[in-house]
């Protein structure tokens, strides 16, 4: 029986949560942990639950199991901001991270309120990304760990940075060590091979002793020595070195920069270090000249007189010289190898071997698919050249295939890859598909090219695979799969689907279904209005300059004033003995835009929790400003599964106007199922296509590739995605899309071609690009 | 534009352009065939200089006419004044090169109104000719006459873009930015400042440019470069030149102009 104490805490939850969100067993647990509390308590928690609650309801029902303790130890300003972390982490990396962060909060919190944090990696991630992407040329991924490091695709940076009081100091740590790491992959740190491994190893190891048995070749090289620790910390000396040398020279305002930093580290290392262990002298040395900003040089002495950095780069020149300092140490059998400066990092010799049999792999399916997209057209071709001719009506089907097939791995399918240019350059820009020579797009050949770098020479197996996935066999199960329900379907909204195996449409292949949604009532409208208020209001304001922007049309017949200009003309037109003209008038342009636009949401199962959060909070911010520019718009979000259900949802039709309504729509959207891009993209451009405008928007939003739930994926799905968007670009629509997946870059401009979509990285900026996009897009 | 006589478009000095690869072979083949030029290219990448380059070599006169949404037909073709109570006709920039076998540039085409556009497409197959309705005129080109526009890929923007019937009476030429070498020694003429010293700030420009996949509009342009380099050569602090050149005029966002800010500190 439920005391009225109890009620009293239900009435004040129902005032922050509408009842119908909640069901009985929500409203029993939420009391159920608020009664034993404090009033004070009570308000805080609740308070936070306004917060939390709409954002997810199950991070809400966690909060409310940890907030007991955490008030135990925070006041009111810290219980908030721990709250703000809270749900930082859960939009950052989900439900199950939040639920850690929230059970470690000494750990996690309580020491980055003390300050003791320093600077942390979080915090700075986004302008490192963007500095090591612009010194790089390429992306790295930045992730956290204990020292730094890099597998050669990640760059590995401690979690926070503790070393110097102030932030910016701390920063340029960040940015050393980084482009330390980056620069350690451009002189090659973990040089995978060398082209004379035995000659080297014969040359380096003691008569007798056997090359060690290990994938990789830095270890094998390691493993040569009697005491493989000393060999690794030699070689790493080495190539810090190397590194440093690198940084000088190609970025020299942060080494002169680091110098406090290097200064800091040899008082450290000095205080602290055993003068007599095994490279202290020599990193001092490094530090001692880094701190001055001068020119780096090896140790003098043996190191000088033994080792040759201008020859590094050439094979194995690196290994006899650690090979060397080796053998001039075994004359100092006790001594302990000195710990190397913290700044210099491990290294990864496993992961980078690891990532790099990955990236082979990732290249090789690449290279193989889209080779077989490539010689699809002319295989189909010779398919039919050989049919025709031989296919006697005695035949049966299947006779005629196998036929087809022979003729294709008869005589020399694309054996010979032409290789031009030098060797260390090698570009393959054709092959050869039986006689016919196939030329290969850039990104084939910057694909091919990889590979030669990698591997020495393009495998005849690659080529072997793509033609088979070309003749279909490889996608032969997943045809078949299709087959029970393969049949036309019948009724309305159908439509066809691409199939670029049989370069032909499978026709009525989709059902879609329109779908109301009923409006939700809420929280989510007001809060995110007032949330969102400046951005609005801004929005509202340089939309509206794009509408009112004083747009007279001269030269009109009649209109608001004289056009003067032309009634100088008319005037002297006359005189010169022409008939004047008559248009002599100028007009306000009201409806100068004209522009239709389509808003197309994915409401994917994947867009759940915080992406949904974000698209329904952007469709809000966009309608508000839109209002302010007068562009007929229309929103609709889509998911369904199978070919059978293809689902939109419609939130705003082309003319409705924007009400309660509307918004309760917007808030109403939640995360459905799957991805099939190809049906609504049909569906919607058929419908703009009898909307009257000058300009046609189809803008897509989305989170991932298209895929659905039977053999809509892959190559198939981008596909017909792409088809699609080339019959909507056919029938004077322009699609445009913005994607909140990071891997986008390499598919998306295939999809929509360069210059037509936007990749956005931080889903929290959506609502604010969103509109800019579409201001861009339409200015 | 208008009143300016002919004889004052005539480029007199070499102009400073560094040839990239084909560029000049192909202009000059397309002068010499009357076929009219289309240049495409980013901000920035030496689309007009190019232009004045060529008029140069041709020794004809550059009439350049930068287009913008109130441009009218008249504007390009010419219209009747009234003078001391006479009516006196005045060419327009088309007209003028045309009349005189001039080269005539039409800078951004893409920002000109369709409907103006289209004065041009006879001049731009193989009639040559543009009619001048006032006058009930047909001029016929001389054959040193030249069309070219130009115009930038890179904008977004839908509303802009040139018909596909304009565009097919082209031959097309892509500016692009040049290779780090040329590139260095564009800005080491134009800025007059070390090779070294341009060398660096082309290092800066592809640490810009490869942010374009992140969120960066354009990176930058050549022409950004030779700012940064005179106001280096000026004695203004690296640091500080490279920041009013480059990184607060490429973007607003925060995080990227502080990224580009470290880029910046990292070489000075």
């Amino acid at each position: 029986m439920p005391s009225s104490a109890d009620h009293t805490i239900l009435a004040r939850v129902t005032a922050i949560i509408p009842e119908s969100e909640l069901n009985s067993w929500e409203q029993e647990e939420l009391v159920e942990c608020l009664a034993p509390l404090s009033g004070r308590q009570q308000e805080l928690i609740l308070h936070q639950i306004s917060v939390i609650w709409p954002v997810s309801h199950s991070l809400c029902l966690a909060f409310l199991e940890a907030a007991e303790p955490a008030l135990a130890c925070l006041d009111a300003e810290q219980f908030a901001a721990w709250v703000r972390a809270i749900l930082h982490r859960y939009e950052a990396r989900g439900l199950q991270e939040a639920r850690r962060f929230m059970a470690d909060l000494e750990s996690h919190f309580i020491c980055t309120l003390k300050g003791q944090s320093g600077l942390l990696l979080s915090t700075i991630k986004k302008r490192l990304d963007l500095y090591l992407r612009g010194v790089a040329g390429r992306p790295f991924v930045l992730e956290e760990a204990t020292l730094p490091g890099t597998d050669t695709a990640a760059i590995f940076l401690p979690r926070n940075c503790t070393l110097f009081g102030d932030d910016d100091a701390n920063f340029l740590v960040y940015k050393l060590m980084a482009s330390l790491q980056w620069a350690f992959v451009r002189v090659n740190l973990y040089c995978h091979e060398v082209p004379n491994e035995q000659e080297l190893f014969r040359k380096v190891a003691r008569p007798g002793s056997v090359p060690p048995d290990q994938p990789v070749f830095l270890n094998r090289f390691f493993n040569l020595f009697s005491r493989p620790g000393r060999a690794r910390a030699i070689y790493h000396f080495l190539q810090t070195f190397s590194a440093l040398c690198f940084l000088q020279k190609k970025l020299p305002g942060l080494m002169a920069d680091s110098t406090a930093y290097f200064q800091s580290v040899a008082a450290e290392r000095a205080a602290t270090m055993e003068p007599q262990s095994l490279l202290a002298g020599e990193y001092g040395f490094l530090l001692k000249q880094l701190s001055r900003n001068l020119p780096l040089e090896l140790p003098p002495g043996p190191w000088r007189r033994l080792c040759h950095p201008a020859s590094w780069d050439d094979s194995g020149q690196i290994f006899l010289d650690t090979a060397r300092i080796y053998a001039l140490w075994e004359e100092k059998p006790d001594q302990e190898v000195a710990r190397p400066p913290w700044f210099q990092g491990t290294l990864q010799v496993e992961a980078a071997h690891a990532r790099r049999l990955a990236r082979r792999q990732e290249v090789e399916q690449q290279f193989i698919e889209a080779l077989a997209i490539r010689i699809l057209p002319a295989l189909a071709r010779k398919k039919e050249a050989t049919q025709a001719p031989e296919a006697t009506p005695a035949e049966t089907p299947q006779q005629a295939d196998s036929a087809a097939d022979l003729s294709l791995r008869l005589p020399t399918p694309q054996n010979e890859p032409e290789k031009t240019g030098p060797d260390h350059n090698q570009v393959v820009r054709h092959i050869r598909l039986d006689d016919e020579k196939i030329g290969l797009d850039s990104k084939l050949q910057e694909l091919g090219r990889e590979i030669m770098d990698d591997l020495g020479h393009l495998p005849q197996l690659y080529l072997d695979s793509a033609e088979k996935m070309a003749a279909g066999r490889s996608y032969a199960p997943n045809l078949q799969t299709a087959g029970p329900e393969g049949a036309p379907l019948l009724g309305t909204n159908l439509y066809d689907e691409w199939d670029f195996r049989r370069q032909g449409f499978r026709h009525n292949w989709c059902r879609l279904l329109e779908k109301e949604i009923q409006p939700c009532g809420g929280t989510f409208i007001a809060a995110t209005l007032n949330q969102q208020r400046g951005v609005i209001k801004q929005l509202k304001r340089q939309f509206e300059q794009m509408r009112s922007h004083p747009r007279f049309l001269g030269r009109q017949r009649d209109g608001d004033d004289i056009d003067l200009d032309a009634l100088t003309e008319a005037v002297a037109d006359q005189r010169a003995g022409l008939p004047p003209s008559e248009r002599l008038f100028v007009r306000q342009l009201r409806d100068q835009r004209d522009i239709a636009a389509l808003f197309l949401v994915d409401i994917s199962s994947s867009t759940e929790g915080w992406v949904g959060k974000a698209i329904k909070e952007s469709l809000l911010v966009m309608a508000e400003a839109m209002e302010s520019l007068g562009d007929r718009y229309a929103i609709y979000g889509f998911s369904g599964m199978r070919r059978t259900r293809s689902e939109v949802f419609r939130v705003k039709e082309m003319d409705e106007p924007y009400t309660e309504t509307v918004q309760g729509r917007i808030a109403a959207l939640s995360p459905k199922e799957y991805t099939r891009m190809g049906p609504p993209i049909r569906h919607f451009s058929k419908m703009l296509a009898t909307v009257e405008a000058r300009v046609r928007l189809l803008i897509i939003l989305t989170d991932g590739k298209p895929e659905d739930y039977d053999d809509y994926k892959g190559e198939y799905a981008i596909e017909d995605t792409r088809h699609a968007l080339v019959e909507a670009k056919n029938s004077g629509i322009h699609p445009f899309c913005l994607t909140l997946d990071t891997k986008a870059p390499e598919y998306i401009s295939h999809l929509f071609g360069a210059a037509n979509y936007l990749v956005i990285d931080d889903v929290k900026k959506l609502p604010r690009r969103l509109p800019d996009m579409y201001r861009l897009l339409t200015s | 534009m208008q009143g300016k006589r002919i004889e004052e478009h005539f480029i007199e000095t070499e102009p400073y352009y560094r040839v990239q690869g084909q560029e000049l072979t192909i202009a000059l083949a397309a002068h010499q065939h009357k076929i009219p030029l289309l240049l495409k290219g980013p901000t920035g990448s030496g689309k007009s200089r190019f232009m004045q380059y060529l008029a140069w070599k041709l020794g004809r006169p550059l009439i350049t006419v930068s287009c913008h949404d109130d441009l009218s037909t008249s504007d390009l073709v010419g219209r009747y004044l009234i003078r001391g109570g006479e009516t006196v006709w005045l060419d327009g920039p088309l007209t003028l090169a045309v009349r005189h076998g001039g080269i005539c540039y039409l800078d951004e085409i893409v920002e000109a109104r369709k409907d103006t556009t289209v004065v041009i497409h006879p001049l731009a197959d193989d009639r040559r000719e543009l009619p001048i309705e006032k006058k009930g005129e047909i001029l016929s080109a001389p054959p040193e006459f030249m069309l070219a526009l130009s115009y930038n890929p890179g904008y977004q923007s839908v509303v802009k873009d040139l018909k596909p019937s304009t565009r097919q009476r082209f031959i097309a030429l892509e500016l692009a930015y040049p290779s780090p070498d040329i590139e260095a020694e564009i800005v080491q003429h134009e800025a007059g400042v070390s090779r070294s010293e341009a060398e660096k700030l082309v290092h800066l420009a592809e640490m810009t440019r490869s942010l374009e996949d992140a969120g960066l509009q354009e990176g930058a342009s050549t022409r950004l470069l030779i700012h940064a380099g005179t106001l280096i050569k000026s004695g203004i602090p690296p640091r500080q030149a490279c920041k009013v050149t480059i990184s607060e005029t490429l973007s607003d966002d925060h995080e990227l102009v502080a990224a580009i800010d470290e880029m910046i500190s990292s070489l000075y």
